[in-house]
């Protein structure tokens, strides 16, 4: 079994390597989409192999149907073609600006975590769905009333900003 | 090597692609996408660090919990601004958005 969960996590890796390449890099943002896709559905595979299923069905549930749903509209709606905006070469200082942010943060953080490792377990705990319910209903209520406030008023934000602006034409 | 070390150098490596893309794409829409890279490592690294540490199990999903639904709300948002910018400049390249009136 030992083997088994490292080769799904070799090949997670791999769904994940390939399509954030793509995400970044592809001149055709519906391309670029579909690698986010890949990413998004390799790391629900990552919650499964960690033992938090209910993570993994939330993320496929949320990211896989909501924010991508999200991203293709507004791909859409800007009308970005494959001759459009992304499409034509990106300038050589800009490659280099992003090498530049890419390896501080990759260096400074791989460090971290390579020379001071936390002392880990070898079995991840299996939590039921029902301990997160009691929590999200008994501790942490207040966060969770709050994220319900803080997603109606993005919602509503959303819908008036966008609404205002056609009125206004 | 420890499995938590692993799950999270796959988290640090999401997170530093998800800024290179940042930087390097032109228009909001492939920047929007960049970020969802970088949300993504950032929860895959708090759901190993619960899993795979003495904390607790049951805080620390919860908290990945609150990530994607502060990144729902945040995609909502980002859809919202883009038409709005499209609307207005007509494209949406994050050079050309320099002007900022009522």
């Amino acid at each position: 079994m030992e083997i088994l969960a490292k080769t799904t996590f070799a090949f997670y890796c791999l769904i994940i390597c390939a399509g954030s390449v793509l995400a970044v890099t592809s001149g055709s943002l519906v391309r670029a989409l579909v690698g986010l896709i890949a990413v998004m559905i390799a790391v629900a595979g990552m919650y499964l192999l960690l033992a938090a299923p209910f993570i993994a069905f939330m993320q496929v549930l949320i990211y896989v149907g909501g924010v991508s749903v999200l991203i293709f509209f507004a791909i859409m709606l800007s009308r970005a073609s494959t001759e459009g905006d992304e499409a034509g070469p990106v300038s050589f200082r800009k490659t280099v600006n992003a090498f530049a942010c890419l390896l501080v943060p990759a260096v400074i953080l791989s460090l971290i975590i390579i020379q001071h490792p936390a002392t880990a377990l070898n079995v991840a705990p299996n939590v039921a769905p029902q301990l997160l319910g009691e929590a999200m209903l008994g501790a942490y209520l207040l966060p969770f009333e709050l994220i319900s406030v803080v997603l109606f008023a993005a919602m509503a934000g959303a819908v008036l900003v966008a609404w205002r602006k056609r009125g206004g034409k | 090597m420890t499995d938590l070390t692993l799950f999270q150098l796959v988290g640090v490596f999401l997170f530093c692609v998800g800024i290179f893309g940042l930087v390097r794409r032109k228009t909001l829409v492939g920047m929007f996408i960049a970020l969802e890279l970088m949300i993504n490592g950032a929860g895959l690294s708090i759901v190993a660090a619960a899993q795979l540490t003495q904390g607790d199990a049951v805080t620390g999903q919860l908290a990945a919990l609150f990530v994607m639904g502060l990144a729902a709300a945040e995609a909502t948002l980002m859809l919202a601004i883009i038409l709005v910018v499209v609307k207005r400049f007509k494209h949406s390249k994050a050079d050309g958005i320099s002007q900022l009136r009522g």
